[in-house]
């Protein structure tokens, strides 16, 4: 399939580029496979048709967004990477198996990692109170969405129980959709799956008409992200966990009563930090556990770096998997003395954590969620 | 041309080699030029530069003729450190109002020697230096300023000075202690005081509670500095007696801490002073009330000592209008003034059964028992085994507890209606008492002193509950029925606040209150007599020491003025207060408070020695250094003792003149862009990321480097140059490209390789926009001469090691590096003025997108305004280099001149048609 590389160009505005390289110049995994988003861009510019099938490396993006917060033209070329994929979905070939697997996955079971839909529930399994289902009930103050990752995966749901054992600590009236909670769509949208995202988009609004809710909290930044910017307007506020928490210490609702005396860094999740500007209510919940020392990256916030789990990277390894940026970044945290390195993220929480294991470095940090500390300080 | 005919002038704002090239060419042409330069020296940027582009010439070598020429030349009025305030128009001819900042030196006397900043103890980031460097509070901005004058960079009033009650210059004697200057420090001190080991010790330091560092981290543990620097001098020097050089004289009645502060200054000015004391000793409460574990009687026998060398001359025991003593009448005939400063030293009576008892004690009489070992009431001073009931919540009460407990006491409970929060007592003193065994009953009142054989055997008290807030803003206790206690104790301390013992008025005619206080103008402390004055708790009922100190003050000023026959009314004092906000936190780090050293608890409660202990010198110098400097100014008036031309003038006003002009050019300049917008680069996070400003600083032989390419004495072997940065942005909203970065870069990557040979040098550009007149020769010049140029734009910058990394993509090759480097230096573009609105709407200017003034027409009008009789020139209009920026200013004045022209010609037919 050939894109017109005119219309492209022009639905995209990328005839105000002016070749300046930041966008690539940036980008976390220019360096280690062939993906050259400016390279890109200025084929679409000169050509007239454009050929995106055999580029493998346009799997390798991770959708940071390092390359638009960068682009002096508020040019976006992550949207680019997006719409080239948009082609390659539509016409079925050349999908990494593995994506094409949780993009199945996604349709047919609600989730992204083949898990059973009426399992979604299970992370609640120990908790020592009820949770609610909003869909029983019509109506709950807080709706938590907790996403497909932080639902099954075994290494998440402990932080998925954190959550939920402070919104219960709290008093907060919270329920969940049990188990017709289905996936987001962040990763599908950014897969290129564009109608598939659109008609989840769709029945997630229907769904919403069924129960009344003040806010949405979710667990992952991804899902916050989607709910936040591609849901159009929902009737109720989205925030990440970490913006709700801060509103809960702000009007003392959450207090910590233990010491964490652990020297702590940060790492920024990329749909909270580079897609949402969330970068002060994370380290303002850490700098208040008591005892917690705290002290950033070099590399932090807006000059953050990608741990490579974003934008079907989760599923994918791309091109390259002798060099990983997970690696360097818990060198990094390493080289800072940090015991832990914290995050805000299932797949940031995952990839790191991988990461610690491959390089050996167990005895020296740790990776855990924001939400696992919280809980070791009530 | 007679001299006597009326020549219209012209206003030109801005003295940058734009704004200085104008006023010659108009001046020259004959016409008075008015040269408004918001700085304290003319030049702008061109002066910060080290070389000029394309010809490398020494960019102050060039321009500091053309700065002398202005400062000059007969026809140019050189206004510096102002500003224009706004324009009014009439008949073609503008009126212009401009503020003459106050600069606090004198610069008719200045000779510019820089003695006063040898001496000036406030250190800052020197804005010609683009931070690199440092300057004074008195400063010249650069060694070639013109005018070479210094100015006071004063931004108000510090809020310790405001806040403190005498208005002590706080900041002042800080920043000397904070330079070992500890001598300086007391003088400064005595300046305002004359009890600075005192109020070292006993204050309420009003001053550490508005120190702006509190809300940074701590404050500033004044009160301790100041008890330093007075326990510093080893042997008090007493002051030369003043020579009685005003024939009148003052009574002052009642030695406490107001009357002799008041006799210390009217002593000073030269007045014969007699002071009245009723005790046995002078001090007031200081020595009567304050136990000597807080204020050794030393501290304070050798600072009245002080004040009694100065001439002021002490009657003890000599109640005025009792025991034969003279009366109130017998003084208002035999002095010309008389100052009332009696203190608050009757106790209030708690109203309850059992107050005749054997073993009530009011809190006063307790404690002046206590100090001065004589006047001793019913009890003895021994208390040993005995059980003491303190009665209120201030600091009588706590002093009186602490006491008890020294005197043997078995067991001290403070009972206090209302709950700790509300106890007007200092929480440090309450935090003392408690760690010496101190007991509170918090909610409690006695209602009633139980008695065996007229003997106290008890105290019975009801709880309280806090009910809403009353007058004073504290919640009003109420009593809980049903909830009666006894306390088992033998002696009872009520200590619920003090009134004046106003006896000595006889029949008096003096004006009292309803609290039983003297009434009194309260801005000049006079009574209802003529020359009779009252100042101090008699006045205010029980307060700090530091406010009868400060009622002192007035008073004397009071008094002189009444003696002198001057209005009573004083001047307004005072500067506005610095907020926090405003406070220049660029090189704060965050540092704990030094903590006073204090003997253990439990060695302190058996005796009075005092209980803290001072800093060491160690300690409070670092201490000292923790001030934030919040008004730049400390006002330690070093340079006023430095300064041999007596040109200094700290209480100097701003001024506003207005000046008629009949054309006005704007020459106001650029400002840098802010790289920190762009954080990628680390700028402001890593000191060897620079702006290209700072880089000519660097380079610059009068700069903070002396010309050196260096950074904490390191030379770089990498040196990267990013274009671009600030400019063709977008997400920074600065669309337009800043025109001169791709030259001055080449120019400077020019200077880096001829002064660090060896050292690699790299470009980073997107176009190199070399368009001018021996532009492009010059950049084939740089790029022979080896300076590596690689096309892309970096998109950020990192630590590795010890290295930066620069991280871009090289567009040519299409692949991402990483260049090390030791040094990194941005282009930082151009932007309009940050108050560019202000003077737009002041001048009726348009603006054009990119934010700068607006010519009349793009091609055909570009020196040109909406609004007749205004012009620009230079960088106000676009971003444009020292040969584009002064051609235009010459096209400025040839406008001004031809607009002056024309209002001479007008000038001239009136004024010869008024003659025909």
């Amino acid at each position: 399939m050939k894109v017109n590389a005119r219309e492209f160009a022009r639905e995209y505005t990328l005839l105000e580029c002016i070749q300046c390289g930041r966008c690539t110049g940036g980008c976390p995994v220019s360096m280690k496979t062939a993906l050259n988003i400016r390279g890109l861009i200025y084929q679409l510019l000169i050509e007239d048709t454009f050929s995106p099938a055999s580029l493998d490396e346009l799997w390798d993006c991770t959708n940071c967004l390092t390359c638009t917060i960068r682009c002096p033209k508020d040019i976006r070329p992550a949207d680019v990477i997006i719409g080239l994929r948009g082609f390659i979905v539509g016409e079925g070939k050349g999908v990494p198996p593995r994506i094409r697997d949780a993009l199945m996955s996604a349709f047919t079971r609600g989730n992204t990692l083949g898990f059973a839909t009426e399992d979604r529930d299970s992370w609640t399994e120990g908790l020592p109170f009820e949770v609610k289902n909003i869909l029983d009930e019509g109506q709950a103050d807080l709706l938590y969405y907790v996403g497909c990752t932080p639902a099954y995966d075994p290494r998440v749901q402990p932080v998925t129980r954190a959550l939920a054992t402070v919104f219960y600590e709290a008093g907060i009236d919270f329920g969940t959709l049990g188990v017709d909670e289905v996936c987001c769509g962040n990763e599908i949208r950014r897969i290129g799956e564009a109608e598939g995202f659109a008609s989840m988009v769709e029945e997630f609004r229907e769904v919403c008409k069924e129960f009344q809710a003040g806010r949405m909290v979710t667990v992952s930044p991804h899902c916050f992200n989607a709910f936040k910017n591609e849901y159009g307007e929902l009737p109720f506020p989205v925030q990440h966990y970490t913006q709700f928490l801060t509103e809960l210490i702000d009007t003392g609702k959450l207090t910590f009563r233990r010491e964490v005396r652990k020297k702590v860094t940060y790492h920024d999740p990329c749909f909270l930090g580079k897609h949402n500007q969330v970068y002060d209510e994370p380290r303002y919940i850490l700098q208040r556990l008591p005892g917690l020392e705290f002290e950033d990256l070099d590399r932090s916030r807006e000059r953050s770096v990608c741990c490579e789990g974003g934008g079907g990277r989760m599923w994918a390894e791309g091109t390259n998997v002798e060099v990983r940026l997970a690696h360097q970044r818990v060198r990094d945290a390493v080289d800072l003395g940090a015991e832990v390195l914290a995050v805000a993220c299932p797949f940031c929480l995952l990839t790191l954590e991988d990461a610690v294991k491959i390089l050996g470095l167990d005895d020296k940090i740790q990776v855990m969620d924001i939400m696992e500390l919280v809980i070791q300080a009530l | 041309m007679s001299d006597e005919k009326k020549q219209p002038a012209a206003l030109v704002l801005g003295a940058g080699i734009a704004g200085i090239q104008t006023a010659l060419d108009i001046a020259n042409a004959g016409f008075q030029v008015y040269l408004v330069e918001r700085l304290p020296s003319v030049g702008g940027h061109m002066a910060q530069l080290d070389k000029t582009f394309p010809t490398l010439d020494c960019s102050a070598c060039i321009l500091t003729p053309k700065m002398v020429d202005v400062a000059s030349h007969p026809n140019i009025e050189l206004m510096t450190y102002s500003e224009l305030l706004g324009v009014t128009e009439q008949a073609g001819m503008f009126r212009a109002k401009v503020l003459k900042k106050a600069r606090y030196v004198d610069i008719s006397k200045c000779t510019g020697c820089g003695d006063c900043a040898k001496v000036c103890p406030v250190v800052v980031p020197n804005e010609f230096d683009v931070e690199m460097a440092d300057r004074h509070a008195i400063y010249v901005p650069f060694p070639q300023a013109v005018p070479n004058k210094y100015t006071i960079d004063k931004r108000g009033w510090p809020p310790c000075k405001d806040a403190c009650p005498a208005h002590i210059d706080v900041q002042g004697y800080v920043a000397l202690i904070g330079q070992r200057k500890f001598a300086e420090a007391l003088a400064l001190i005595r300046q305002t005081i004359p009890f600075p080991g005192v109020i070292g010790r006993v204050c309420n330091h009003p001053c550490e509670t508005a120190c702006n560092r509190g809300q940074y981290d701590q404050p500033i543990a004044i009160c301790a500095l100041k008890r330093f620097v007075a326990d510093w001098e080893k042997e008090t020097e007493p002051l030369p007696p003043v020579e009685v050089h005003r024939d009148q004289a003052v009574a002052i009645i009642g030695a406490g801490p107001a009357g002799l502060t008041a006799a210390h200054d009217l002593a000073l000015y030269g007045y014969r002073v007699v002071v009245f004391e009723a005790l046995p000793v002078a001090g007031g409460m200081l020595a009567a009330g304050i136990p000597a574990y807080r204020l050794p009687r030393s501290v304070l026998e050798a600072e009245i000592a002080r004040i009694q060398a100065l001439g002021v001359e002490i009657k003890l025991n000599t109640p005025i209008g009792r025991e034969g003593n003279p009366s109130l009448e017998d003084l208002r005939r035999d002095f010309d003034a008389i100052l009332i400063t009696v203190g608050a030293h009757q106790e209030l009576q708690l109203r309850i059964e059992g107050e005749e008892l054997e073993g009530v004690v009011p809190g006063v009489l307790f404690l002046r028992a206590c100090n001065l070992k004589s006047h001793g009431p019913a009890i003895g001073l021994d208390l040993t085994a005995r059980k003491v009931a303190v009665v209120g919540g201030g600091n009588v009460a706590i002093d009186a507890a602490r006491s008890a407990l020294r005197l043997g006491a078995e067991l001290v409970t403070i009972v206090y209606r209302r709950s700790r929060t509300e106890m007007p007592a200092s929480p440090w003193e309450v935090e003392d008492a408690e760690e010496e065994g101190v007991r509170f009953q918090f909610l409690a009142n006695p209602i009633r002193i139980l008695g065996r054989d007229g003997q106290v055997v008890g105290l019975e008290c009801i709880r309280m509950e806090l009910g809403e807030p009353d007058a004073s803003g504290r919640r009003r206790p109420i009593p809980i029925p049903g909830s009666e206690f006894v306390l088992e104790v033998d002696v009872v301390i009520p200590a619920i606040g003090q009134t004046p013992d106003l006896g000595f008025m006889g029949e008096g005619k003096l004006a009292v209150t309803r609290w039983g206080t003297l009434a009194v103008d309260a801005d000049t402390l006079a009574t209802n007599l003529p020359g009779v004055f009252a100042g101090g708790d008699a006045v205010s009922g029980p307060a700090t020491a530091i406010q009868a100190i400060a009622a002192g003050k007035q008073a004397a000023e009071s008094i002189h003025r009444f003696l002198q026959g001057e209005e009573l009314a004083r001047p307004p004092k005072g500067l506005p207060v610095v907020p926090y906000e405003e406070v220049d936190l660029r090189r704060a780090r965050k540092q704990a408070r030094a903590e006073m050293p204090k003997l253990s608890p439990d060695i302190r409660a058996a005796d009075f020695d005092e209980v803290e202990l001072g800093f060491t010198e160690a300690q409070a110098v670092a201490e000292a250094q923790r001030c934030l400097n919040c008004a730049f100014c400390s006002e330690c008036r070093q340079c006023v003792i430095a300064c041999q031309a007596h040109a200094i003038v700290h209480d100097m006003q701003d001024e506003t003149v207005e000046l008629e002009v009949g054309a006005i050019v704007v020459a106001t300049g650029f400002d840098l862009f802010d790289a920190t917008l762009e954080p990628e680069f680390g700028y402001g996070r890593y000191p060897n990321v620079i702006t290209g400003l700072q880089f000519e600083r660097l380079s610059s032989a009068s700069g903070p480097t002396a010309g050196k390419i260096q950074l904490n004495g390191q030379v770089p072997k990498d040196i990267v140059f990013i274009h671009c940065v600030g400019s063709r942005h977008k997400q920074v909203d600065v669309e337009y490209c800043s025109r001169v970065c791709c030259m001055y870069t080449a120019k400077q990557a020019h200077l880096a390789h001829d002064k660090v040979p060896d050292a690699r040098v790299t470009v980073f550009y997107m176009d190199v926009r070399a368009f001018g007149k021996g532009f492009e020769e010059f950049y084939d010049r740089v790029r022979e001469e080896g300076i590596i140029y690689r096309r892309g734009n970096p998109s950020e910058i990192y630590k590795r090691g010890d290295k930066l990394i620069v991280r871009a993509e090289d567009t040519l090759l299409g692949q991402t590096v990483e260049v090390p480097a030791d040094l990194v230096v941005l282009a930082t573009g151009v932007r309009p003025r940050d108050d560019a609105d202000r003077l737009a709407e002041m001048l009726g200017l348009e603006r054009s997108e990119d934010g700068f003034f607006a010519e009349l027409h793009p091609e055909l009008r570009p020196v040109d305004t909406r609004r007749r009789g205004v012009f620009l020139a230079g960088t106000c209009q676009s971003p444009k280099d020292i040969p584009d920026a002064v051609a235009q200013a010459k096209a400025a004045a040839a406008g001004a001149i031809v607009t002056l022209s024309q209002l001479r010609r007008q000038m001239d037919e009136m004024e010869d048609g008024g003659e025909a």
